[in-house]
């Protein structure tokens, strides 16, 4: 649990810059070329790669060269994350309709 | 959790690839239901699980904001969305956020059905917007799919014993 904290604190830190959020956005469930997704931002190759190593290092990006293009696409963090995420989500939205109906059992009788 | 004991009034299924339907029957006239889900007084005494919740926001109305933040020892989660249907006391779809997932928004829509004998049947339909999202409930799907195993053997089991 702990260990999973630490990297929800990178993957976090990582997400709290705009253009990075912008760039995780961007590559959605696409594999897109560095200078390619570089077209989208108002910023210069070097400035993009930086960004790019940040979510890279929080395993929320992985890069991978072949041949001279440099390709970016969503890390296998980000995948574990949002899996942890999205069954916390149903368990929690299951406990909450149980909690309603423990609330509509115990307020029986009042309009 | 389904048990043997409500597994006939508690159903979640997988519609899609991109949704989770969730099918309660309440022993409730629809119009406490309604009120139980949309009275922010009310609201704090079941959304929060047991927890405090507290109401930051609550704009009732289409295009409406609301925000609840659920404290206990762990710490503070905050939880919001807008509203973009009302159409009381049948149905409501409104967007839900969480601050620790920022970007990942749900539609979740909210049916309530009178069943005619005193009794309510809810159903929530949570619709997901991202391949990996998906993947993530595919995966807890098949979980939940295992616990529908075992529920029903407990259910047979039960009937044995």
């Amino acid at each position: 649990m702990v260990q999973y904290q630490a990297a929800l604190d990178r993957s976090f830190s990582a997400l709290s810059d705009a253009t990075r959020r912008a760039i995780l956005l961007r590559l959605g469930s696409s594999e897109v070329p560095l200078g390619e997704l570089a077209e989208g931002f108002d910023m210069t190759l070097t400035g993009l790669k930086k960004h790019v190593r940040v979510l890279e290092d929080a395993g929320l990006v992985s890069t991978q060269k072949r041949g001279r293009v440099r390709h970016c696409r969503l890390g296998p963090k980000r995948l574990e994350d949002v899996t942890s995420w999205v069954a916390q989500y149903r368990t929690q939205l299951e406990e909450r309709l149980d909690h309603l109906e423990a609330f509509l059992e115990r307020t029986k009788g009042t309009p | 959790m389904n048990t043997a004991k409500n597994i006939d009034k508690a159903i979640t299924s997988t519609p899609s690839d991109r949704e989770i339907r969730m099918e309660r029957i309440f022993n409730a006239p629809r119009e406490r239901v309604w009120k139980a889900m949309t009275d922010p007084a009310l609201i704090p005494q079941w959304w929060g699980r047991g927890r405090k919740l507290v109401v930051e926001r609550y704009e009732f109305k289409r295009g409406g904001h609301w925000r609840f933040v659920v404290h206990d020892e762990h710490g503070v989660n905050g939880f919001e969305g807008r509203y973009r249907e009302i159409t009381p006391p049948v149905r409501a779809v409104q967007t839900f956020e969480w601050d620790g997932m920022p970007g990942h928004v749900i539609i979740e829509t909210v049916v309530l059905e009178d069943l005619g004998d005193g009794r309510t049947k809810l159903t929530n339909t949570s619709l997901f917007h991202t391949t990996e999202e998906r993947d993530g409930m595919l995966q807890s799907g098949m979980e939940q799919g295992a616990n529908d195993s075992y529920a029903a053997l407990d259910e047979v089991l039960a009937r044995l014993g």
